[in-house]
């Protein structure tokens, strides 16, 4: 991520929810070169969000260069054939708008919101970026050297950054959604400007792309720029590689102990494997999800926050292209141990899927899932991120209404059937994470 | 003929596929439309303020009241957070849990919390679940109860949460600041208190907080969203006009800062820690200031996103640090200018003299009209995108109402960040921004750090983070005698 400020790594999969939401409203075309363009019209407010989504991630990382893709993404922000760097911030931030991008384990998203009479210049710089990078020594190394400091900012500085950074890797045994997208410091410095041009000329493809714009424009308009700008960019004859690599599932509970500097207070965390985010169970694997953490009401909340035995919990629907990951887990109170949320989380986890929960209950994660949504969509840029999500992660744009119905339709069955089936009958990994002057 | 035909079939192919080598210019604007706020004031005293803004069914909704942090008493830091924290965990009527769930159950979600100069409640909910949220509103803000196990249990929580916070560089490097700028004036503490204030806060303290500052002739009350003015302020009658009226608040808000002391160079040693943290602060303008704009539009030159000249020269040339930031904190009384960046240790007193150099640079030379019209532009688009969602409104027009100022200012915004010339920028950073009057502070592993440090600073005090006292300007630990 160029510049947003996350108090974890992971990045949170957005919920999805129920009634009454007006239904997000796309049109759709494929180029010749096979771009896919998406288009949501709102004319309200003067601006416009474009977004070009990138079908590659950091489970795209070359061998031996854990943390390319993203470091990768800054180089975005350099020169081009026609653009010099920084150029981006030139016909963003410059008129009033904003830049940025970020790099998810399955996709790497370039965005931008602009008041809309810039739209046309903006769909020439995604046309430049998506055609030609020309980056040299200088802007390279000093770009990279900004990616050390963010690894430093995210991961070694914040007391349980190093915690969530090794979530993945204690999670996947096999696929590389292992390695922590923000890489290390060996990997970073091992990369070369070579690998910058190979990775461009792999990856960086209009039939690799999708294109969303939505916000304030004239149809006619947008579909003739695009043609132009971004038509014209070759469709190159190489193939796109694609990760296949398939996930053993696991066949017994593990134990990792992890540590880190100056964590004044242990923490704990479990990790399952999950199917895929196009799979029929991520709907209720994110409802389970709001229920064991989302407001002082929920399950964990109160047994272990109330319960006066954990300062903070945390838990993540983390659902993916290829499979996905659910974690929970407790930075402990001063004076309790990680063994005590241990036994509370796994006495919660039997308990969804020992019997229906409650209707009442039930009704109360939808209706926050329905309300966080409804603020997702109060601007252009949420609207385009909830529909890119949809085509790039699920593999279905209509996933952006489809899940909200599917939502309103989910009973307590279905909770304790999918509870059952990933949370208990799966095999957790649990992680307990201390200060390193613990490690003997 | 044939020639002219030929000529043309190029030219468009020509057009189709070359790509087009300079950004094509821009399209006339569209005028932006700045939302409306419309005002009543309810016999008791509430001012009660409506931002409409139909489409998505959602309103944000916030409660505030006028004393925050400024007002914990001597002694007592974090007594204002600490009362907004217990503020939502039982009224006569209701258990913590039953709020909890209550408000949760209406897929809303409900926080409160102390600011400097304010303590809010706010709510984001679905329009037509609105009032039976702004019902709990109205309860904790009238009904709390501040049972003793209740504070007990949520003076554990932050504790612990300070003990993450006394962890970090960047965290510490603020709170060292907010101490160095303000001595032990109320705005040097900590807001959310420290391990020795908060142990002596006691169950009375809160209710007198609430019984002083919590009443409606002290609040104001602001609605953004899929809500008629009408219908807003119906029920703000229904729910808080039978909300007695009391005396005004407790703070003298205009005392909140001290004068300025000698500025000083602290390093808090870390050794451990995984980055280093340099802060450079002194004091800035009040939120009513007449330089409000030039304050705004100054900063944005300084360190406001990220063209900043900050992020330019830290990040962009020369990849020390993932970014460099400056803003000016502006309260009812003198709030402070902050800038602010990490690196890694062996770069921190490079990076502390780049920080400085910029701040000097915008007294001593002009800023050129292609940096001022990009970076006035930066002013707008960001105001214009904060308007954008009905929290970032009731954010806007909430600090309008807090400090004094007419809400129809939320249309002048624009036009005086325009009028804002080079030679404005130049005179505020004179009077305003001059490193010789502010503190730095760096926060990381020392010995990395000190040798350069000490080459541009005759007298730069260490403090080891065992010995750090954050409750007074001394900064150290009291030594007992042998």
């Amino acid at each position: 991520m160029r510049r947003l400020t996350l108090l974890f790594l992971f990045v949170a999969a957005t919920s999805r929810a129920a009634t009454s939401i007006p239904p997000i409203e796309y049109r759709h075309r494929t180029l010749p070169n096979g771009l896919e363009v998406y288009a949501i019209q709102d004319r309200s407010t003067p601006t416009v969000a474009i977004q070009v989504w990138y079908r590659v991630g950091s489970k795209d990382d070359p061998e031996h260069r854990s943390g390319f893709a993203h470091l990768f993404e800054h180089m975005m922000f350099k020169s081009t054939k026609n653009m010099p760097s920084e150029m981006m911030d030139r016909i963003t931030e410059d008129v009033g708008g904003a830049n940025n991008a970020t790099t998810l384990d399955d996709a790497t998203v370039y965005y931008e919101v602009v008041p809309s009479n810039y739209l046309e210049t903006l769909l020439w710089a995604e046309g430049e970026r998506m055609g030609s990078l020309d980056v040299n020594e200088a802007n390279f190394k000093s770009e990279r050297d900004v990616v050390k400091e963010e690894y430093r900012y995210r991961v070694l500085a914040p007391p349980y950054g190093m915690l969530f950074n090794v979530l993945p890797a204690d999670t996947f045994v096999k696929h590389p959604y292992r390695r922590p997208g923000i890489g290390n410091i060996e990997e970073l410095d091992a990369a070369t400007l070579d690998d910058v041009r190979s990775f461009h000329a792999t990856y960086y493809r209009p039939d690799d792309a999708i294109l969303i714009v939505a916000g304030d424009f004239d149809s006619q308009q947008l579909d003739g720029w695009v043609d132009r700008y971004l038509g014209a960019v070759p469709k190159p004859s190489t193939p796109m590689p694609d990760v296949n690599v398939p996930e053993p599932p696991r066949t017994e509970e593990k134990r990792v102990a992890e540590h880190g500097a100056n964590v004044p207070l242990p923490a704990v965390a479990f990790t399952w494997l999950t199917p895929a985010a196009s799979n029929e169970d991520a709907v209720p694997l994110t409802v389970i999800n709001t229920l064991l953490t989302e407001g002082d009401s929920s399950r964990l909340e109160q047994k272990l926050v109330r319960g006066e035995i954990a300062a903070e919990v945390f838990s993540q629907a983390d659902l993916r292209e290829d499979l996905g990951m659910f974690a929970v887990g407790a930075i402990m109170a001063s004076g309790h141990q990680p063994v005590e949320a241990e036994k509370i989380i796994r006495e919660q986890i039997a308990s969804l899927a020992s019997q229906p929960i409650p209707a009442a209950e039930l009704q109360k994660a939808k209706n926050l899932m329905l309300t966080s949504e409804l603020r997702e969509r109060e601007t252009s840029e949420g609207k385009a991120f909830d529909l890119g999500e949809a085509i790039a992660i699920d593999h279905d744009a209509n996933a952006v209404n489809t899940s909200l119905t599917r939502l309103q339709s989910l009973t307590a069955e279905d909770v304790q059937r999918v509870a059952k089936k990933y949370l208990v009958d799966g095999k957790p990994v649990v992680i307990t994470y201390t200060d390193q002057g613990e490690k003997k | 003929m044939i020639s002219a035909l030929l000529f043309a079939v190029l030219m468009e192919s020509g057009s189709a596929a070359a790509a087009v080598q300079s950004p094509p210019p821009p399209a006339a604007p569209r005028e932006t439309k700045v939302p409306q706020p419309v005002e009543k004031t309810l016999a008791n005293g509430l001012r009660v303020i409506v931002v409409p803004k139909p489409g998505i069914p959602l309103v944000a909704a916030r409660l505030v009241v006028k004393a925050g942090a400024a007002a914990d008493p001597k002694g007592r830091d974090g007594l204002a957070q600490l009362t907004a924290d217990v503020l939502t965990k039982g009224t006569t009527t209701r258990t913590a849990e039953q709020i909890a769930q209550g408000v949760e159950a209406l897929g809303a979600t409900m926080s409160a919390n102390a600011g400097w100069d304010s303590s809010s409640i706010d709510v984001s909910v679905m329009s037509s679940n609105l009032e039976k949220a702004m019902e709990f509103v109205s309860d904790v803000a009238r009904n709390a109860t501040f049972k003793q196990k209740e504070l007990d249990r949520e003076r554990a929580r932050t504790l612990d949460s300070l003990q993450v916070t006394l962890e970090q560089p960047d965290e510490i490097a603020s709170l060292v600041a907010a101490r160095l700028v303000y001595g032990d004036a109320p705005y040097g503490h900590n807001l959310a208190g420290l391990p020795s204030t908060l142990e002596k806060i006691k169950r009375e303290d809160l209710v007198k907080f609430h019984r002083t500052n919590y009443h409606p002739d002290n609040a104001l009350l602001v609605f953004a969203g899929d809500v008629k003015p009408e219908s807003a302020f119906t029920l703000a009658q229904k729910l808080f006009g039978s909300w007695k009226s009391g005396a005004a608040g407790s703070q003298p808000a205009e005392k909140s800062a001290s004068d300025t002391s000698k500025p000083r160079v602290v390093v808090i040693d870390m050794p451990e820690a995984g980055n280093s943290a340099v802060v450079i602060a002194g004091r800035g303008i009040r939120r009513a200031d007449a330089d409000y704009a030039k304050a705004v539009v100054t900063n944005m030159v300084l360190g406001g996103g990220y063209s900043s000249r900050l992020n330019q020269e830290v990040r962009i040339k020369r990849g020390l640090s993932y970014g460099a930031t400056s803003s000016f904190d502006m309260r009812a009384d003198v709030g402070p200018f902050i800038a602010a960046a990490q690196t890694k240790h062996e770069s921190a007193a490079q990076l502390a003299d780049l920080m400085r150099v910029e701040i000097d640079r915008l007294a001593s030379t002009d800023v050129p009209a292609t940096e001022l019209v990009p970076r006035k532009a930066a002013v707008i688009g960001s105001f214009a995108f904060s308007l954008e969602t009905t929290s970032g409104i009731v954010n806007r027009v909430a600090a309008l109402a807090l400090y004094g100022q007419p809400l129809s200012d939320i249309n002048q915004y624009v036009p005086r960040a325009q009028a804002v010339t080079a030679e404005d920028v130049k005179s505020f950073a004179t009077s305003h921004l001059a490193s010789k009057n502010f503190n730095v502070v760096i926060a990381g592993n020392a010995k990395e750090f000190i040798e350069p440090l000490k080459k541009e600073f005759s007298d730069v005090e260490v403090i080891s983070k065992a010995d750090l006292d954050l409750t007074s300007a001394t900064l150290r630990v009291r030594k007992k005698k042998e």
